[in-house]
Formats: structure tokens, C-alpha cells, sequence
């Protein structure tokens, strides 16, 4: 069958596609597709090999990778292990400014022993390692280039990088296995969703991850021509709380505010269905999930927990609320419905809340630098469950680290600590079950819903496996179809929507070493990131 | 006299830019955020992102790292944009002629249908052509380009399958992006162009000229057009101006790869000197615009030529 081309659109251009640099969720989706990394994540977040064909842990300080010998740069010469050893030491170069340094702090040193053979040690046993193993591997000869390096050994190579416009990529034809049918994939940016939305019925693009907002995908799933592919998700979407505030210091503050939300009625009636209500970060597919309370809505008890916490309501029925707080939100529309939704749930148990809309960088900032009393925000691409720490450990209170709200626990924080230093897998998911449980009681944060991946393809597209956190591996193996153009007729026929559930995805991965996850307003805008740079941060 | 004019705007430009950058300078740093949190990110240790602050000279006290910016700005150094690793020039330049080539077309339209029809307009008051011309101002006045744009997609991509969805690329691709941003220029224009034509062609120097037996076509072309074109290039130069900011809007919703979206994403990033040199090569063509404007003035109008 000859090769066909894709046209995949995305909402904002990535940052950068060089590896060491590109942090934004677009940056790690065209990772996906350049470069190869020691190892990547399954659906379950575990990290499988790429790269690597194996690894050994002989003590707790070290791993050995044993390479495969098959991957080859897209200039042909083949990845050796001195190419991932100039990569990450390229990495830890203070010179280079990689955004992805801090995840690499615990490597003391890494040697290429032969050809096939690299070997990592770290300056203490760091169980959440392997996540920073994502990192795609340039060639020894331009790791320490200061400018941006493409040249990788994964599945598809540059032909042309038009920035703000498209990327164009074509086969490795040294990729193992022999390389992708896709041929040209093309990369298009395309900013406005109403815009990807209506190139996707016209078939100027064939493949949209970000997905639009729920009217919009039903619209699209009435045409023939498209499938609407539903999944599970790994996002996680929460309700941000600053325990500096004496009013939410209080756990039964957190557990009324908790109580008062509706989830399924607005996973219902705001998200369109996609998304499931959460307990904690990690969500049921993920391998170190422990089923965890869950607050069903019950505005009677928060009614009750208020009264007991010392806020009675000053009127009953009354207008006058038992007291007020501020809720921050980006100006985008889909935030701007959830917090009306949440304001009317708090008003039913006599919290007024006050919206406040930010352009995306000055509500950052804010929630940054602890500036807040309540936000919704989202943790997307949940790697390892690591990502309990830096969340909610005491000393990850900014500047350090993501506990934004202020959060303190000595148990919880003993529990985190061992968590990353357990090496034994059993040992460790019961560490992590006991920490999702307790944050379900202690609420640090409340959790809403886990969101799920929603991909807009054309029908000719074969071969895709979405996967829960969006990323792009699934193209190497895809190709389209032989056929005619897609027709598109004039209406939508007036027949059931025609939908398709995606599989729990293989071979996901979040090529990005840092964070395993990224924190984002809404994970459905991007798998990243908000932020500057059309996506350029990791909202 | 043209000549020394042109050598008064350039003089003028300097101080001109200066106030632009300074504006910008200072509004950049009082919006919260920072670039190299952003960079970096906030699981970076604490003495990484005090090098990095330090590298980008974000460390110094901003009349230094002002100063800084303009010794750099005087050499034709942009410096490096922050969160895309390139040359700030380098990316600018890269982005720019896009935006040229959609505000030139979104002009040309404009200017080229405002005129015939404004002309149409003020030759026949009360007619159906001077009615439908002032509907259709009223109609670019009124219509906002990030509904305007989506709705002749629908209408001229989508249902009749004349034109692509977005993109840029042949005359094709320009059309649509053209016309959503150039229809508010084209509606004050009509109106500019009518209501002056109305003017002119009951002055003296009209009924000297019919009286004297010149050609209507002669009148019109010469002798009221004329005349009734100095407002309309002023207001004109104002307008390309304008349509430098609505391309921020138009290259969004048309995928358009310009300087406008280049903006939005350095100011999202907090990308102080992305930010600076973008708003430096949209200052630096709308002072542009202006000052060919008013030589352009003095070209049509003899008065202006002589005075001193």
C-alpha cells in the first residue's frame, strides 16, 4: 500500500522540539514523535523500555540500561550509549539552562561502559528515577549544541518546521521495525477550536487531541467521515485551597466545601459526560491506585460540618452568607461555567464566592506565590506517584515546589519520604494506598474528576491508539486508509451518533523528564500547558 | 520639502519608538510573572534559577536592565528570546512578513472597494447603490472579526467549498483572513469617502470647473476626488495602524502564522524581550505608515508642498 499522509492540528506550537528544552505539552507530543528515550510509560504510568531493552537495579544506587542496538538517528548512525551519556550530562550542564535539570539532581555521575551499556548512579536510592528516563537522546556530537537540536531516532524525522504554521515531518527510515506509513505527517497549528473543529469536518485535518468543547464533539460524531474515540483519562482535576486561610485550615471547612459539590451533575451537564468523579491524583488505571473516599454530594452534612466548625449561618434561609471567599479562574469559557457551578454549590450552604477572572500568566503567578483562596486547576501526564511530594510535602511550599496551598502533615510527609525511597514495587504501592487515603480525609486539596481523552479523528486513520494523557507514540505503527477523499456532506444526517470507545491506551508516555506531570488550567485546552507561550508553561 | 519632511519624521521616529519601548518596558514588569519560573519550572532548585535570573541579567535593578536593553536595541540587538532559545530578531522576522502580507491585503481590499464606492455613494444620495453602502459600513462597523471570521468559514469554506478553512499559503488562503480584517477599515472608509465626496463636489471650485465645460469624469477624478482624498489619507494611515492590532485576533482565529500570535504567546510567557521586539516591529511600521501617509498628503495637496 503506498504511503498517505496525516494532518494532525494542535492548538499551540510547541516550545521547542529539542528534548532538553521543550517542556509545554505540545513540546512533549512532537518528542513522541523525534526521538527515542531509555524508557517510556505504559497506561498504568509504569515505565517500559524503548531504548533500553532492560535494566538491572544491582544496588540501590545504581542502574545499568542494556541498549538495543537497532535505533538509528534519522542521519542513519546508530544510538549508542554515548549518546544518552553526552545527552544527560548535556542535561545537568548548568551552561545549557535545561528546564529539565532539577529532574535529573539525584544522578552523580553516568558512564557509557560499552556500546549497548550505560550505567546510572545516583547519590541516594531516588525510587521515582525512572521517570526522568523519558528524556529523548540526541546524538553525543550535538548534545551540548546551545541552539535547538531535532535530530533524533524516533519514529519520524523534520523535513521542515515552519514555527506558528506547521511542521512537517517524513519516516526515519531507520526506525525499527521499519518505518511509520505515514508519509508526510503534518504538524498544523491552529489556535482557535471552533477553527480545528470545522478543518476537521472539512478534511483539512485528520486528527485533533485537544479536545473541543463537548457540544462541539457531539456535533462532530454525527458525520460519517469522522470517529469520536473516548477513553479514560489520566488528568486529574482538583479544587485548589490555601490552608493559610484560617477559614480553610480547618478540615471540616474542607470536607463541607468538598460535600457541597455535585460532580455528576456537573461531569454531566458542563463536561458532557467526559470525565469520571476523582478521589485523589492518581486514577483507577494508574498501577499505584488505592480506591479512596469519595465525597458524594451532601449539602445537609456540609450544612452540619459548617456548624460545627463555628460558622453558623446568620439568617437560615437568609441571604446573608456565613462568610466569603474568593475563587480565581482563567478567562477561558469552559473555567469561567465551572466556577458559576461552584459558586451556586457553595451559595446552597451559605459560602459567597466572589469570581475572579485572570489572563492565564496573572493567575499563575497568584496561585504561584500562594495568592488565592480557592482555584480550580488540573495536574496532567501523572507519571509516578512521586508526585504526592512535591504536591503536598511540607517543605514543597513555594518557591520549592507545588504545594501552593500550604499544606502540612509530619505523617503524610513521612509516608511521602519513604515512598521515594522504597525501591521494592509491593512495598511501595501499599505506601502510596495509605497517602491516598489520607489525603482523602485530610483534603489538601479537593479532588473533582479525572478527565477523559477524547480524540476527533478521520475514519481513514487506522492503526491509532489513543492513549489517556495524549501522547503521540500511537502514530508510528497508524497509516490511513487507501480510499477517496472523505465526502462531506452539506448537514450532519440525522442518524445516532456513530462513537467508538478507545481502548485503554498502550504505550502512553509523557516523554517529559521533570515533572512527570504538568499542572494546567485545563487539561482539556492542551495536554500541557497553559501558559505562556501558546502553551508554553506548564499551567 | 518632501525630502526634509521625511529627514523630521525620521528624527521624530527616535523619540517616537523610545516612549513605545519605555511604555512597554514598564508595563511588562509590573504584570506578575516571572520568565525563568516559567523556564524553568517550579520544581528547578533554587540555585538554578537564581543562575538563569542571572544569565538573563534579570537580577539587576530594571533602570539597569533597561539601560541594558536599549545599548543592546541601539547595536540591533533584540536579544534572546526567552522562552524560544532564538534570537529575538530571528523570530520576529520570521513571523513579520505574514503580518504584512495579511494587513497589506486587508488594506488594498479596504482602500480598493471604499473607494468606488464611497465615490458611488456621494455621486447619487438617497440611491440603492448610496444605501447599500452605507448598510455595508454599518454591517463592517458592527460585525466583531472573531464572529465575522467563523461565519464566512462556514459559509464560503464549509458549505460551498470555494476557499480553504485557514492557513497560510496561495491567494486562496488570503481572502477570508483579508476580508474579515479589513471589513471594519473598509466601513469607516466608505462613510470618509462619501461624506467628503458629498463636501467637494459642492464646492466653487466643482461648479468652476463643470461651468468651464471640463468632463463629469474629469470633475469627479480631478477635481472633487482629489480633494476629497486628503481626509481619507489620514484617516486611512490611522486605520493600517488598527489593522496591525486586529491581526492579533484575525491570525488566531485564521491559524495565520504572524507577529500578532507571536505576541500573544511572548506575553504569555512573560518573554520581556519577545515582547519588546514584536511591539518594536509593530511601532516601528505603524510610525512607518503614518510618516509615507503624510508625505503622501503633501504629494496630492500642492498647499501642504509649499508651506513652510
Amino acid at each position: 500500500m503506498p504511503p498517505a499522509g496525516l494532518v494532525l492540528a494542535l492548538q499551540s506550537d510547541p516550545q521547542s522540539l529539542d528534548p532538553r528544552f521543550g517542556v509545554d505539552a505540545n513540546a512533549a507530543r512532537l518528542a513522541d514523535l523525534l526521538h527515542v528515550a531509555l524508557t517510556q510509560p505504559d497506561a498504568a504510568a509504569r515505565r517500559r523500555p524503548e531504548l533500553a531493552a532492560s535494566w538491572e537495579v544491582p544496588d540501590p544506587l545504581t542502574i545499568v540500561f542494556h541498549l538495543r542496538s537497532d535505533f538509528h538517528f534519522a542521519d542513519g548512525a546508530p544510538v549508542e550509549a554515548n549518546d544518552v551519556r553526552a545527552t544527560y550530562l548535556a542535561v545537568l550542564d548548568p551552561a545549557l539552562a535545561s528546564p529539565k535539570r532539577a529532574a535529573l539532581a539525584v544522578l552523580s555521575s553516568i558512564d557509557a561502559r560499552d556500546p549497548t551499556t550505560v550505567v546510572m548512579h545516583l547519590r541516594e536510592p531516588f525510587a521515582p528515577f525512572l521517570d526522568a528516563t523519558g528524556l529523548g537522546i540526541l546524538p553525543a556530537a550535538r548534545a551540548r549544541d546551545p541552539g535547538e537540536v531535532t535530530v533524533g531516532a524516533g519514529p519520524f524525522r523534520v523535513v521542515r518546521a515552519e514555527r506558528g504554521e506547521r511542521i512537517v515531518l517524513e519516516p526515519n527510515p531507520g526506525y525499527p521495525g521499519g518505518p511509520p506509513r505515514l508519509d508526510p505527517l503534518v504538524v498544523r497549528i491552529v489556535p482557535d477550536e471552533v477553527v480545528r473543529v470545522l478543518e476537521l469536518k472539512r478534511g483539512g485535518v485528520q486528527l485533533i487531541e485537544d479536545a473541543p468543547e463537548p457540544e462541539m464533539v457531539d456535533w462532530l460524531a454525527r458525520f460519517p467521515h469522522l470517529v469520536v474515540r473516548r477513553g479514560p483519562g489520566s488528568s486529574f482535576d482538583y479544587l485548589a485551597l490555601n490552608l493559610r486561610d484560617p477559614r480553610l485550615a480547618q478540615r471540616r471547612v474542607r470536607e463541607a466545601i468538598a460535600l457541597a459539590l455535585d460532580r455528576d451533575a456537573v461531569v454531566r451537564f458542563i463536561l458532557g459526560g467526559a470525565a469520571r468523579p476523582a478521589s485523589g491524583l492518581l486514577a483507577p488505571e494508574h498501577w499505584a491506585y488505592a480506591p479512596a473516599r469519595t465525597h458524594r454530594h451532601d449539602p445537609a452534612r456540609a450544612r452540619r460540618l459548617l456548624e460545627r466548625a463555628g460558622y453558623p449561618d446568620p439568617d437560615g434561609p437568609g441571604p446573608l452568607p456565613r462568610f466569603r471567599l474568593v475563587y480565581k479562574t482563567s478567562n477561558q469559557p469552559e473555567r469561567r461555567r465551572l466556577a458559576e457551578a461552584i459558586q451556586a454549590a457553595l451559595a446552597q450552604i451559605g459560602i459567597a464566592l466572589e469570581v475572579r477572572t485572570y489572563e492565564w500568566g496573572t493567575l499563575f503567578a497568584d496561585v504561584r506565590s500562594g495568592n488565592f483562596q480557592l482555584c480550580a486547576l488540573a495536574w496532567v501526564g501523572i507519571g509516578d506517584p512521586d508526585l504526592y511530594y512535591l504536591a503536598f510535602h511540607s517543605t514543597m511550599r513555594p518557591p520549592a515546589g507545588y504545594n501552593r496551598g500550604g499544606y502540612a502533615s509530619p505523617v503524610m510527609d513521612r509516608l511521602m519520604e519513604s515512598g521515594r525511597r522504597e525501591l521494592d514495587p509491593g512495598r511501595r504501592r501499599a505506601i502510596y494506598a495509605r497517602i491516598q487515603r489520607r489525603a482523602a480525609r485530610d483534603l489538601p486539596v479537593v479532588p473533582l474528576w479525572w478527565e477523559d481523552r477524547i480524540v476527533v479523528q478521520s475514519q481513514r486513520l487506522r492503526g491509532f491508539e489513543p492513549s489517556p494523557d495524549g501522547d503521540l507514540h500511537g502514530l508510528a505503527r497508524a497509516w490511513m486508509e487507501a480510499g477517496e477523499a472523505a465526502q462531506v456532506p452539506e448537514e450532519p444526517p440525522e442518524k445516532e451518533a456513530e462513537r467508538e470507545s478507545a481502548q485503554a491506551a498502550r504505550g502512553g508516555s509523557r516523554a517529559g523528564v521533570g515533572l512527570g506531570a504538568s499542572e494546567q488550567q485545563s487539561a482539556r485546552s492542551a495536554r500541557a500547558a497553559d501558559g505562556p507561550p501558546e502553551d508554553l508553561n506548564t499551567e | 520639502m518632501t525630502g526634509s519632511l521625511g529627514a523630521r519624521r525620521l528624527v521624530l521616529l527616535v523619540p517616537t519608538l523610545l516612549g513605545v519601548v519605555t511604555l512597554v518596558f514598564a508595563f511588562l514588569h509590573l504584570v506578575p510573572g516571572d520568565p525563568v519560573e516559567i523556564m524553568l519550572g517550579e520544581s528547578a532548585a533554587p540555585a538554578d534559577v537564581a543562575a538563569l535570573r542571572r544569565d538573563l541579567g534579570l537580577d539587576r535593578p530594571l533602570p539597569a536592565q533597561y539601560a541594558r536593553f536599549l545599548l543592546r536595541a541601539a547595536r540591533g540587538d533584540l536579544g534572546q528570546s526567552i522562552a524560544f532559545r532564538t534570537s529575538v530578531a530571528r523570530a520576529v522576522a520570521g513571523r513579520y512578513p505574514a503580518t504584512l502580507e495579511l494587513a497589506g491585503a486587508a488594506f488594498v481590499l479596504a482602500l480598493g472597494l471604499a473607494l468606488p464606492l464611497g465615490v458611488a455613494a456621494a455621486l447619487r444620495p438617497g440611491s440603492a447603490v448610496d444605501r447599500i453602502a452605507r448598510l455595508a459600513s454599518l454591517a463592517g462597523a458592527c460585525l466583531p472579526g472573531f464572529w465575522l471570521g467563523p461565519l464566512l468559514i462556514l459559509l464560503f469554506s464549509l458549505r460551498l467549498g470555494w476557499l480553504p478553512v485557514s492557513g497560510r499559503g496561495g491567494l486562496a488562503h488570503l481572502v477570508l483572513p483579508a476580508t474579515t480584517l479589513g471589513l471594519g477599515m473598509l466601513a469607516v472608509l466608505v462613510r470618509l469617502v462619501r461624506a467628503s465626496m458629498i463636501g467637494a463636489l459642492g464646492e466653487d471650485y466643482v461648479r468652476s470647473a463643470r461651468a468651464k465645460g471640463a468632463p463629469e469624469r474629469r470633475v469627479i477624478a480631478v477635481h472633487a476626488l482629489r480633494n476629497a482624498l486628503l481626509p481619507v489619507t489620514t484617516v486611512a494611515g490611522l486605520q493600517a495602524g488598527a489593522l496591525l492590532a486586529g491581526a492579533i485576533i484575525t491570525e488566531t482565529i485564521f491559524a495565520w502564522p504572524g507577529l500578532g500570535r507571536l505576541l500573544v504567546q511572548a506575553i504569555d510567557a512573560r518573554d520581556y524581550p519577545l515582547v519588546q521586539g514584536c511591539v518594536l516591529a509593530i511601532g516601528l511600521t505603524y510610525v512607518g505608515v503614518n510618516t509615507a501617509t503624510d508625505l503622501l498628503h503633501r504629494a496630492i495637496d500642492p498647499r501642504l508642498r509649499d508651506a513652510r
